[in-house]
């Protein structure tokens, strides 16, 4: 039987097109992008205060990788990881990679989406709601985390926001497992 | 009271400032990154300069900020607060919002053009406490205390000659405020010393195949079945077993919304309306906004209490709500 995704992961065939593990040099680019942020907009990182050198693991449960993240400012660091790892953090955050984008552009709500089970999140507290706070305040947009300004931070801004505005339509309707089941 | 109500609302973060003023709100409340504010969680909160900067947005958008100093000073290290009062004071806030003497006095004695608002920490709910605070301190407002009813607070409000401001949604404490000592039971820490009830250090979620128990400094606060939505395990919220029978010792979790009271409260001589929240994402608070902003504009019109409940009516987030003490009924 097939039902509808009310987890919101990714439909099957989106799944079946990411690379295995590591494909893409992920995490040097977002390692650049979080550094790049930092020396642009440093209060987003000083709000995190002595949680900014925790570990936290960012596990998308649609995805075959995760990404372990330290948001250190200008030292931040991002590592793409495989699945069940003995990867050390402090901070364990899962959820299908669409909810989790929308926290972090904030086109979702994170604490409804943890209340109501969609996300699950583990490990030390005070660094999740750390981290939520920083999110919540920062206001990222796709061009933030590309360096872009202008007119084509813009144009960016659009086409991402409403590319994955649609694919969350899509899989919202999707069936995300080959059982049906989200 | 003739004026319009006024609609005071949360901010835990500047970008949740501009959202309220964005929203509709009169006024906003807010307080500094540290223990002199009863909202000290991490990430939270102001810094001086995101202060100043909040207020200069505030006032070019014709809305008020009002700061909150509303912890207990700690003897033998009363700096953080004094700093926190000089500093609002500096950064132009429209009012500082304590409940300590001390602070209240450092207020009036070294900034008196800043307004003084009673926190609801102090919990003032007599003519006589609060005729002592306006005469002591010069305080123009006073937060009123979640156990009055509405009959008790028109009464009130004849005996005094200061402002009140009354709760109207979000969460609800209905122990004596100011007072709650719960959470340093279990957590050592608690709202009013340390700005902070069930600190998130302590709190965390354990999984099993039984569901999901929710623990502050490793007492279990509540259990939940798989899938079950699950809350934040504050003492007061929790659910314990009591020889067989399980339940909610102190009260249940249910949230205020005296949407349907506003009308009443302004008739009472209640001056402004005030939603709690300072936690929460600008996302919730940019949605009670507007709808209380719309129901206070239909109030002001005249349109009656059970069109504004209308208007509020999709805000319950499908968790349980109550009018709270202001419609005290016979059960």
């Amino acid at each position: 039987m097939v039902t509808g995704n009310e987890g919101g992961s990714l439909p099957v065939f989106a799944q079946r097109l990411l690379p295995p593990f590591a494909g893409l040099p992920l995490g040097p680019l977002l390692t650049q992008s979080l550094r790049s942020l930092a020396r642009r907009r440093p209060g987003l990182f000083e709000r995190l205060g002595e949680h900014g050198t925790a570990r936290y693991l960012i596990d998308p449960t649609d995805l075959p990788f995760a990404f372990c993240v330290v948001p250190d400012g200008t030292a931040s660091r991002v590592r793409v990881t495989g699945k069940g790892g003995a990867e050390p953090c402090d901070v364990v955050i899962r959820g299908p990679i669409l909810m989790l984008l929308g926290i972090l552009d904030g086109t979702l709500d994170g604490d409804a989406l943890f209340f109501h089970r969609t996300i699950s999140v583990s490990g030390r507290t005070e660094a999740v709601v750390a981290l939520r706070n920083a999110i919540e305040d920062a206001e990222l947009r796709p061009s933030d985390l590309l360096g872009l300004r202008g007119t084509l931070a813009r144009f960016a801004d659009a086409g991402i926001l409403g590319g994955l505005s649609a694919v969350r339509h899509l899989a919202a309707g999707a069936p995300a497992r080959e059982d049906g089941r989200a | 009271m003739s004026g319009s109500l006024e609609l005071v609302c949360p901010a835990g973060t500047p970008a949740t400032l501009r959202a309220a003023v964005q929203a509709g709100a009169d006024a906003v409340y807010c307080g500094f990154r540290d223990e002199t504010n009863a909202r000290n969680f991490p990430g939270l909160n102001f810094s001086p300069r995101e202060m100043a900067e909040g207020i200069r947005f505030a006032h070019g958008q014709g809305a008020r900020v009002l700061v909150a100093i509303n912890t207990f000073a700690r003897a033998g290290d009363t700096d953080p607060w004094r700093r926190a009062a000089d500093t609002a004071a500096e950064c132009g806030a429209d009012a500082v919002i304590a409940a300590d003497i001390a602070v209240l006095d450092h207020m009036a004695c070294q900034h008196p053009r800043t307004r003084l608002h009673l926190s609801v920490q102090a919990a003032a709910a007599t003519p006589e406490a609060i005729g002592f605070y306006a005469k002591a301190f010069g305080v123009r407002r006073v937060v009123l205390p979640r156990v009055l009813s509405v009959q008790e607070i028109a009464a009130l409000n004849r005996a005094i000659d200061v402002e009140t401001e009354a709760f109207v949604f979000g969460g609800l404490c209905v122990m004596i405020e100011g007072r709650c000592s719960l959470s340093s039971y279990a957590a050592g820490r608690s709202p009013n010393l340390n700005g902070v009830c069930s600190p998130p250090e302590m709190v965390g979620y354990d999984e099993d195949a039984g569901g999901t128990a929710a623990r502050l400094a490793g007492f279990t606060i509540d259990r939940y079945e798989p899938g079950e939505p699950v809350g934040y395990p504050t003492l007061c919220k929790g659910r314990f077993k009591a020889g067989d029978k399980a339940g909610y010792l102190f009260e249940d979790p249910v949230s205020l919304n005296a949407g349907s009271m506003i009308v009443a409260l302004k008739a009472a001589g209640v001056t402004a309306l005030k939603i709690e929240g300072r936690q929460r994402g600008k996302g919730y608070v940019t949605e009670v906004v507007r709808a209380f902003r719309r129901a206070v504009d239909a109030v002001e019109r005249g349109h009656d209490p059970a069109e504004i409940d209308g208007m509020l009516a999709a805000l319950s987030e499908g968790g349980r709500q109550t009018a709270g003490a202001y419609r005290k009924i016979w059960r």
